[in-house]
């Protein structure tokens, strides 16, 4: 008797457990037409100049940055999700502004250094609570097809929008910090210190490579 | 006499139009905020650091002090840099506060606190143009980036006041 007793106790349990995470879940938001935002930059950031300029491929963007939602950018107020990849956006930034700037390789073969870029953060991080802190951080390993030779650069956009009642301008304010963090971050990457350094390191070893292939 | 009225009216408003044109004409070329770092003892998060840095950036945009305000590490034009600036500094004292000394004893007691040095550095030749010593204290329940928020605004302060005068 007391064994039955036990086992609708656990069948009790169970159920109002099973209850609890289905209500849990359906509070979960959900992509929705009206919640999902479009990031793209106003207008390509212009890269800096090189001595000698080369062509750059981007080969990948790797998300690392282990959010199991990378597209979900803000859970309250009904959620707001973006409307591709981060990984997609960070990618089409930076070929849009290299293409700006005579930068990109037609395609792979034809590129004197190729690009890999692992994503840490694209979004929204902690910030102060009166306001909204938007942040991209990346990093791209540059490299030279021929010689091998790596170099690694970093890039981080910062972005501070204010915060907004209405959902409608919640919504507008984060898109808009969003989308000035991207830039940010394309400009630290494109006109950086690393980048040149980097650029004349491997440009180095190529002309290195290319004389002593030369030699008989 | 109404005729004069409406004289000086023009008069003071054109002097503040003029004043306010002055105002908006920034004085740097571009400005590069560095990631501060904290002295030995000092217990605050990477994620604080990070906000600082943002909102410094974001302070100085709205004080219309510089042309240009640049990420951490990007290149400026040599013609640029003696126009430049760089903005690096360190949080020397932290303070979490005690939520209890300030309710039982109040007037200022058991506040959270941060100090914070600023150099603002001439790109150029690195000449130090000035210092900025910031004390910020908050509520002891308050959060900690809101005293980030307070000191970025107040180094942005303080480098209008002493800059701002000299354009």
């Amino acid at each position: 008797m007391s064994l039955t007793k036990d086992l609708a106790r656990i069948l009790a349990l169970s159920m109002s457990v099973c209850t609890l995470s289905v209500r849990a879940a359906s509070d979960e938001p959900k992509p929705k037409p009206e919640n999902t935002v479009g990031v793209h930059l106003s207008e390509p950031v212009p890269p800096q100049k090189f001595d000698h300029a080369p062509k750059f491929w981007i080969t990948d963007v790797i998300d690392r940055s282990g959010n199991p939602q990378p597209m979900q950018v803000l859970k309250s107020r009904g959620g707001m999700f973006l409307d591709r990849q981060p990984t997609a956006i960070v990618r089409e930034a930076l070929e849009e502004s290299l293409k700006s700037g005579s930068l990109l390789a037609s395609d792979r073969s034809s590129a004197d250094l190729e690009i890999r870029v692992y994503l840490f953060h694209f979004g929204l991080a902690e910030g102060s609570g009166v306001d909204f802190f938007g942040k991209v951080e990346f990093s791209a390993v540059v490299k030279n097809p021929k010689t091998g030779e790596t170099a690694e650069v970093k890039a981080t956009g910062t972005s501070i929008a204010k915060a907004a009642a209405r959902k409608k301008n919640v919504q507008k304010n984060v898109q808009e910090d969003l989308e000035d963090s991207l830039k940010d971050a394309t400009r630290n990457f494109l006109r950086g210190q690393q980048l040149r350094e980097a650029v004349g390191l491997l440009s180095k070893g190529a002309d290195a490579a290319s004389v002593s292939n030369a030699k008989p | 006499m109404r005729s004069r009225i409406v004289l000086t009216i023009v008069l003071f408003l054109g002097l503040a139009g003029g004043s306010a044109a002055r105002d908006s004409a920034p004085v740097f070329k571009t400005a590069e905020a560095k990631h501060f770092s904290g002295v030995e003892g000092v217990e605050l998060t990477p994620a604080f650091y990070d906000y600082f840095y943002a909102e410094l950036r974001s302070e100085l945009t709205k004080s219309k002090l510089v042309s240009e305000v640049i990420g951490e590490g990007e290149a400026v034009e040599d013609a640029d840099a003696d126009k430049s600036v760089v903005i690096t500094g360190t949080v020397t004292e932290y303070k979490k506060g005690s939520v209890v000394k300030s309710a039982l004893i109040g007037f200022g007691t058991g506040m959270r606190s941060l100090k914070v040095d600023a150099d603002v550095m001439r790109r150029s030749d690195k000449q130090n143009l000035c210092t900025i010593h910031v004390h910020v204290k908050v509520e002891p329940n308050w959060n900690e980036k809101i005293m980030a928020r307070f000191a970025a605004q107040q180094i942005a302060k303080d480098m209008k006041k002493e800059f701002g005068t000299k354009r």
